[in-house]
C-alpha cells in the first residue's frame, strides 16, 4: 500500500443560497497514494471544483476531516492553511492566473517569497523551474508577450518551484486550443513519470481517460 | 519581503499614475505647508531679531517717570551708583533727548535732540562718514556744537561739505550749532534710528532746553561676556526697590527680539498646526485610493492567498503600498516646502533659515497618516475570500 498524500474523510461541504441549503459536496470520502496520476471529473455544478478548493486548502469542509501528506487540516487558521497551500500544493488554473505586472521569473518567483526562501536561492529556483518547462527563453517577458501555452507553462512552473507534494490542475487545456491543450497534457504526463502526485479536474472525458486513475463526481457524491 | 513590497508599490503606482499623482498632491501640499511656515516663521523671527541687532542688541535704555524728574534720584551720579551695584555694566550714558526744527537757510527738517556726553559716540561704537564726536572740552564750557545723523545732513546740505557748516535749531529761540562731524548711514533699526538724530553736548542741552538736573533717560551699554537680559532683569530689581514699578520704564532691544521670536514662534506653530489638519485630509485621500487599490486588485489578491500568502503578508504589502505614497509625499512635500520659503524669504529680502524640526515633522506625520489610513484597507484586503477573491473579475 502506497502512502496516502490526499485522505477526504466523509467530507461535506455546504452553502447557504438564500434560505436553501446548496450541499455542494456531500459526505464523500477519497483517498490518493503518493505517485497517482488522478482525474476528478464530473460535468459543471456537480461540485468538482469545491473538491479542488477544499484538497487546495482554499476552503475547509462544513464536516469532515482532510488530511494532506498526513497533516489534518482541521481546525488551522488562515496563516497555517496559507503554509500548506505554500509548501504542499501547487494550483494550475484554466485562466492561468499570472499576475500581470511581474515578468515570467517574478512570477514564478512569488511563491518562494512567500516561503522566505533568500533571494539568490530564488532566482535559481525560478530560472530552474522555467528550464523544466521548456521557456528559459521567456523569462524576462510579461504574460501579455506571451501565447496560452506559454502562460500556462509558467503558471505550472509558478506550480512546481516550491517543489510541492501536489500538483493541482483545473481544466488547465480548458482556453488551449487542442494542440496547445495536449503538449501542456504531456508536459503533465512527465512530471508525473517523474513521480509528482498530480490530480487534474476535468468535464472532459478524452482527457480524462489519458490519467490512470478517474474518480466521478456527481450531485456533490462519488459514483462508484 | 520589504524590498519586494516597495516595488509592488511602484509598480501599482506606475500602473495609474494619474490616480497616484492626484492623491499624492493631498499629502505634498500638507507637508509643503507645514515645512514652509515653520521655515518662513523661523527666518522671519531671524531676520526681526537681526534688525534689532543693528539697534544694538547689547544695550538697555531706562525711562525714569515724569514724576520722577525732580525727586534727585535720577541725576548724572545715578549712573555710576548703577554701575557700582550692578554686576555687568561697561557704562552708563545720561541723555536727554527731544525734537526740534533743525535748520539750515531755507531748508529745515523735523529732528530728535538729544544731550549726551562726548563718551556716548566711543561707548556706542558710532562710525562718522566726516569730522568726529565734540569733545568733553566742548561740553564742559557748554558750546554750540552738533553732531548731524546722515539723513539730516543729506537733506540740509545736499552734495555739500558739511562740516564747519552752521545750523539753527528751533524750539523756543533760534541759536546757531557749528557742525563738528556726520554719522555714517546706517540700516535703519527698529529701535534707535541715528540717520534722524542730531546730537549736541549735555550740558549744552540742559542749559538751552531744561534748564534741571534731571535726566531724560539713560542708555546702559552692557559689558562683553554679560547676557543682556539677564542684567535687564537685574536693573528691573534694582530699580524697584528704589523707585518702584512705576518710578520708570526699561527697553532693551535683546528683550524686543526676545518678545518677538516667542509671537512669531506662536504665530506659524499655529498656522502650521492648520496645516497639519490639511495632511489629515490628504490622509483621507490616501485612504481613498487604497480602496480602490484594493478593490481593483482583488483577483491578484487571491492569486497572492492560492500561491501562499498569509493575511499578514498580504496586509504588510498593502501597508507598505501606502506608506511608500504618504512618504514620497512626504519627500515632495519637504521640496516643495523649502523652495517656496526659499521664494518668499528671497523675496522679502530675509535670510533663509530652513527648519529641520520641520522635515522630522513632516515626515513623522505623514508615515503616521500612511498606518493610520493605510491600515483599514490593508486588513479589508488579507481578510478577502481566497475563493471569493480568485473568481473576481
Amino acid at each position: 500500500m502506497a502512502e496516502s498524500v490526499i485522505r477526504l474523510e466523509d467530507v461535506s461541504r455546504y452553502y447557504m443560497m438564500g434560505d436553501f441549503i446548496v450541499k455542494a459536496l456531500d459526505g464523500v470520502s477519497i483517498d490518493i497514494s503518493r505517485g497517482e496520476f488522478t482525474a476528478i471529473m464530473g460535468p459543471s455544478g456537480s461540485g468538482k471544483s469545491t473538491m479542488m478548493n477544499l484538497i487546495g486548502c482554499l476552503d475547509t469542509p462544513t464536516n469532515g476531516y482532510i488530511d494532506i501528506d498526513g497533516e489534518n487540516t482541521a481546525g488551522l487558521n488562515e496563516a497555517e492553511l496559507a503554509y500548506i497551500r505554500n509548501r504542499k500544493v501547487g494550483f494550475v488554473f484554466q485562466q492561468f492566473n499570472l499576475l500581470g505586472k511581474l515578468t515570467a521569473l517574478d512570477n514564478v518567483i512569488t511563491p518562494l517569497l512567500y516561503a522566505g526562501v533568500s533571494t539568490r536561492e530564488r532566482k535559481q529556483m525560478a530560472v530552474h523551474a522555467l528550464e523544466r518547462v521548456g521557456l528559459a527563453d521567456r523569462m524576462d517577458h510579461r504574460p501579455n508577450e506571451l501565447s496560452g501555452g506559454q502562460k500556462q507553462r509558467v503558471a505550472i512552473a509558478r506550480a512546481l518551484v516550491n517543489n510541492p507534494t501536489i500538483l493541482l490542475a483545473d481544466e488547465p487545456t480548458g482556453a488551449l486550443d487542442t494542440r496547445t491543450g495536449g503538449q501542456i497534457m504531456e508536459l503533465f504526463e512527465e512530471l508525473n513519470s517523474e513521480g509528482r502526485t498530480v490530480v487534474l479536474v476535468t468535464h472532459d472525458r478524452d482527457l480524462g481517460m489519458r490519467c490512470h486513475r478517474q474518480i466521478h463526481i456527481r450531485d456533490g457524491k462519488v459514483e462508484a | 519581503m520589504l524590498i519586494e513590497n516597495i516595488k509592488l508599490a511602484f509598480n501599482a503606482m506606475r500602473g495609474s499614475k494619474m490616480r497616484t499623482a492626484l492623491s499624492l498632491l493631498g499629502i505634498v501640499i500638507g507637508v509643503a505647508s507645514v515645512v514652509a511656515i515653520l521655515t518662513i516663521g523661523d527666518s522671519a523671527s531671524k531676520s526681526i531679531t537681526e534688525s534689532i541687532a543693528i539697534g544694538g542688541l547689547d544695550m538697555v535704555s531706562i525711562y525714569p517717570s515724569s514724576g520722577q524728574r525732580n525727586t534727585g534720584i535720577f541725576d548724572e551720579a545715578f549712573g555710576d551708583m548703577l554701575r557700582n551695584d550692578i554686576e555687568g555694566i561697561q557704562a552708563v550714558l545720561p541723555q536727554n533727548s527731544s525734537t526740534a526744527r533743525v535748520r539750515n537757510g531755507k531748508e529745515s527738517i523735523n529732528a530728535s535732540v538729544a544731550g549726551v556726553l562726548s563718551t556716548y559716540a566711543s561707548t556706542l561704537n558710532l562710525e562718522f562718514g566726516e569730522g568726529e564726536f565734540f569733545s568733553s572740552m566742548d561740553n564742559i564750557n557748554r558750546r554750540q556744537v552738533i553732531v548731524l545723523g546722515s539723513a539730516i545732513a543729506e537733506e540740509l546740505f545736499p552734495d555739500q561739505v558739511v562740516v564747519g557748516q552752521y545750523v539753527s535749531l528751533f524750539r523756543s529761540q533760534a541759536k546757531s550749532y557749528l557742525v563738528v562731524g556726520v554719522l555714517e548711514s546706517k540700516d535703519p533699526s527698529i529701535s534707535l534710528s541715528y540717520n534722524n538724530s542730531v546730537f549736541i553736548p549735555y550740558n549744552t542741552y540742559s542749559q538751552r532746553f531744561i534748564r534741571t538736573n534731571g535726566v531724560g533717560s539713560y542708555v546702559v551699554k552692557i559689558a562683553e561676556d554679560y547676557d543682556t537680559i539677564e542684567v535687564s532683569d537685574a536693573i528691573t530689581e534694582y530699580l524697584d526697590n528704589i523707585v518702584g514699578t512705576d518710578g520708570y520704564s526699561i527697553f532693551s532691544p535683546a528683550s524686543l527680539a526676545e518678545m518677538a521670536e516667542q509671537i512669531t514662534g506662536t504665530f506659524s506653530s499655529f498656522l502650521a498646526l492648520i496645516a497639519a489638519i490639511s495632511l489629515l485630509v490628504g490622509g483621507i485621500g490616501i485612504m481613498n485610493i487604497m480602496l480602490v487599490s484594493v478593490a481593483e486588485r482583488t483577483k491578484e489578491i487571491g492569486i497572492r492567498k492560492a500561491l501562499g500568502a498569509s493575511p499578514n503578508v498580504i496586509r504588510g504589502q498593502f501597508l507598505v503600498e501606502a506608506l511608500t505614497l504618504t512618504l514620497l509625499g512626504g519627500i515632495l512635500g519637504i521640496v516643495l516646502g523649502s523652495l517656496l520659503s526659499y521664494a518668499v524669504t528671497n523675496m522679502l529680502d530675509w535670510s533663509l533659515h530652513l527648519s529641520y524640526t520641520s522635515f522630522i515633522l513632516a515626515m513623522g506625520f505623514s508615515m503616521f497618516v500612511g498606518i493610520f489610513f493605510g491600515w483599514y484597507p490593508a486588513m479589508k484586503a488579507s481578510r478577502l475570500d481566497p475563493i471569493e477573491a480568485l473568481n473576481y473579475e
